[in-house]
């Protein structure tokens, strides 16, 4: 399910735009959506799920236009939502909260929707925990719940916006997997400001920064940014003063640091190969001086 | 809707909070009403007339639970923000409109449940203790036209103001308004109390079911035989002289308020979710 977004502005009342003519395009699969804190990312998720309008731009997905009525309607009928901060009914059990969800997409024949429900717990590894309160369960679980209501009616386009904060690495990678099997013949947009859970899942990415679209393209495109500018130097005393500090470790009697810089940080310092991080952070960079 | 109303009903029905503090109101109503609650009403007094005995207990029960019922409504549709629930909700293609209604009929009933037994129960020992079995189909007619457009217009109130201010000052609030819109005398300060836009069932106490003739001696205003305008109050020309005509647009005035805050509480939400 494409997607296809062109001059995108979203200003909330006092005059905070969020998103600056933004425009992406979206194919089917996996697709990570990169950017710092306040970025943009969240606003377009919510834009793309129906629940905010944008101040001017179009959005289509799947060639529905998700600032019109019918066009919304379509695009809910057909999406799967996990949005940043999901809360639950605690007086719910997880499986009275999916058979709730589940009416309001449609889901009307009580054995399907029984089965249906039924398999995704599986899916998410709630069996067990089907018929317990929600308000006993820890984090990742509810997230697991979360993902559970998104894929309810077999949505053709499933998003879902920072799904890994907040849990456990055993749960991350766990999480991370379940959305690369979901993948397939679906358009899954995974926003995060986790640089890992991109590289361990998608193949093309955008980046956000200030609203601002400052990277589209494959994995591979961004690392290649970071090509020659990230540097390791291991000294006693502080940091680098050039550059930005990817990592600190210690090492003997001294610290190991990983730095993105446009030159040697240090004399002695040596390039080595860049990961994904290190091309996102040498873009950031860029895009500061940029602006 | 009905998804949503069922869902609302479970959620509501189950909590705790309904029974405990529909317990404490209970036994707040007893304390303070049991000459009007208990006593006259089991057959032993002046109630031979059932229609005046359903009536007051109707009367009794809507005074102190309403306010139990109001305050255990405040927080059902802020809680969805609060908990955080909303975004997955506007996310499915179920109508705002719908789910708003849904969720209005399915807190209503539920938290009305409480107040259709008690008076429902008052109303079967009333049957059972005076040979009376006509008195439970009469108690509903009384409790539909007394009880239920009342709480129609609280139940939707009480969504609407936690929108407005805090959960908590708001429940202090409408108890401070049920007390000057519904329970004070009309001459005790200006009020909307005893006139069309109180929930305070006179209009079809009077206008349907006639007015309550008091035992001899009982502490009512004898001099006070029919409902409408009071002397030395403000407001009067919202205090019509009680008829059925009368009753009849009480109960419409009720619908059309609850119809008129829901739609304010959906253009809110429009209003907010952009």
């Amino acid at each position: 399910m494409r997607i296809e977004i062109s001059r995108l502005t979203k200003t909330y009342r006092g005059g905070v735009r969020a998103l600056d003519g933004l425009d992406l395009d979206v194919p089917t699969g996996m697709y990570g959506l990169l950017g710092s804190n306040g970025a943009g990312k969240t606003t377009l998720m919510r834009i793309l799920a129906g629940l905010l309008r944008p101040t001017s731009g179009t959005v289509r997905v799947g060639g529905h236009d998700v600032t019109a009525p019918d066009g919304r309607l379509a695009v809910q009928r057909e999406l799967g939502y996990l949005p940043q901060d999901l809360g639950v009914y605690p007086d719910l059990t997880a499986r009275g909260f999916l058979d709730y969800i589940a009416l309001l997409k449609g889901l009307d024949s009580r054995p399907f929707r029984q089965r249906r429900i039924g398999e995704l717990l599986e899916v998410v590894g709630l069996s067990d925990a089907a018929d317990r309160k929600l308000r006993g369960f820890s984090g990742g679980m509810v997230r697991r719940v979360g993902i559970a209501q998104a894929l309810l009616a077999d949505p053709r386009l499933l998003v879902v916006d920072e799904p890994t904060t907040g849990l456990d690495p055993e749960e991350r990678i766990r999480f991370r997997t379940m959305l690369v099997g979901l993948a397939g013949e679906r358009t899954v947009l995974l926003s995060t400001n986790i640089v890992e859970d991109v590289a361990q899942t998608c193949r093309s990415l955008a980046v956000l920064a200030r609203g601002r679209l400052v990277f589209e393209g494959t994995v591979e495109r961004l690392v290649a940014r970071a090509e020659g500018v990230v540097w390791t130097v291991t000294t006693p005393g502080p940091a680098p003063s050039t550059g930005r500090v990817v990592s600190a470790v210690p090492d003997g009697a001294g610290t190991r640091y990983r730095v993105v810089a446009s030159s040697a940080p240090e004399p002695d310092a040596e390039t080595v190969e860049p990961t994904l991080e290190d091309g996102y952070l040498a873009l950031m960079e860029t895009a500061r001086h940029a602006s | 809707m009905i998804a949503t109303l069922r869902h609302e009903f479970g959620m509501q029905i189950r909590r705790p909070a309904l029974w405990i503090v529909y317990g404490l109101a209970f036994a707040l109503l007893l304390a303070s009403f049991q000459q009007g609650y208990v006593i006259p009403y089991l057959g032993r007094d002046y109630s031979s007339h059932t229609a005046t005995a359903l009536v007051s207990v109707a009367t009794v029960v809507n005074s102190l639970m309403a306010m139990a019922y109001g305050c255990l409504i405040a927080d059902r549709l802020v809680r969805d923000r609060r908990l955080g629930v909303d975004e997955v909700l506007e996310a499915t293609p179920a109508g705002r409109t719908g789910r708003l209604v849904g969720k209005y009929l399915g807190v209503c009933a539920a938290t009305a449940v409480p107040i259709a037994l008690a008076y429902f129960g008052r109303a079967l020992v009333y049957a059972v203790t005076e040979g009376e079995p006509g008195a439970l189909a009469l108690s509903l007619p009384v409790f539909a036209a007394m009880v239920v457009p009342g709480l129609l217009f609280v139940g939707a109130l009480c969504l609407a103001g936690p929108l407005l201010v805090p959960v908590q000052l708001f429940r202090v609030l409408f108890v401070g308004y049920w007390f000057w819109g519904s329970l004070i005398p009309a001459n005790m300060m200006p009020t909307l109390s005893h006139t069309l836009l109180s929930p305070g069932a006179h209009y079809p106490e009077f206008g349907f079911f006639g007015p309550v003739k008091p035992p001899e001696g009982a502490l009512v205003d004898s001099e006070y035989p029919v409902y409408g305008p009071w002397h030395d109050a403000a407001f009067n020309v919202l205090r019509p002289v009680a008829s059925p005509a009368v009753a009849v647009l009480w109960m419409g005035v009720m619908v059309a308020l609850t119809v008129a805050v829901l739609l304010l509480i959906r253009l809110h939400t429009a209003r907010t979710e952009h």
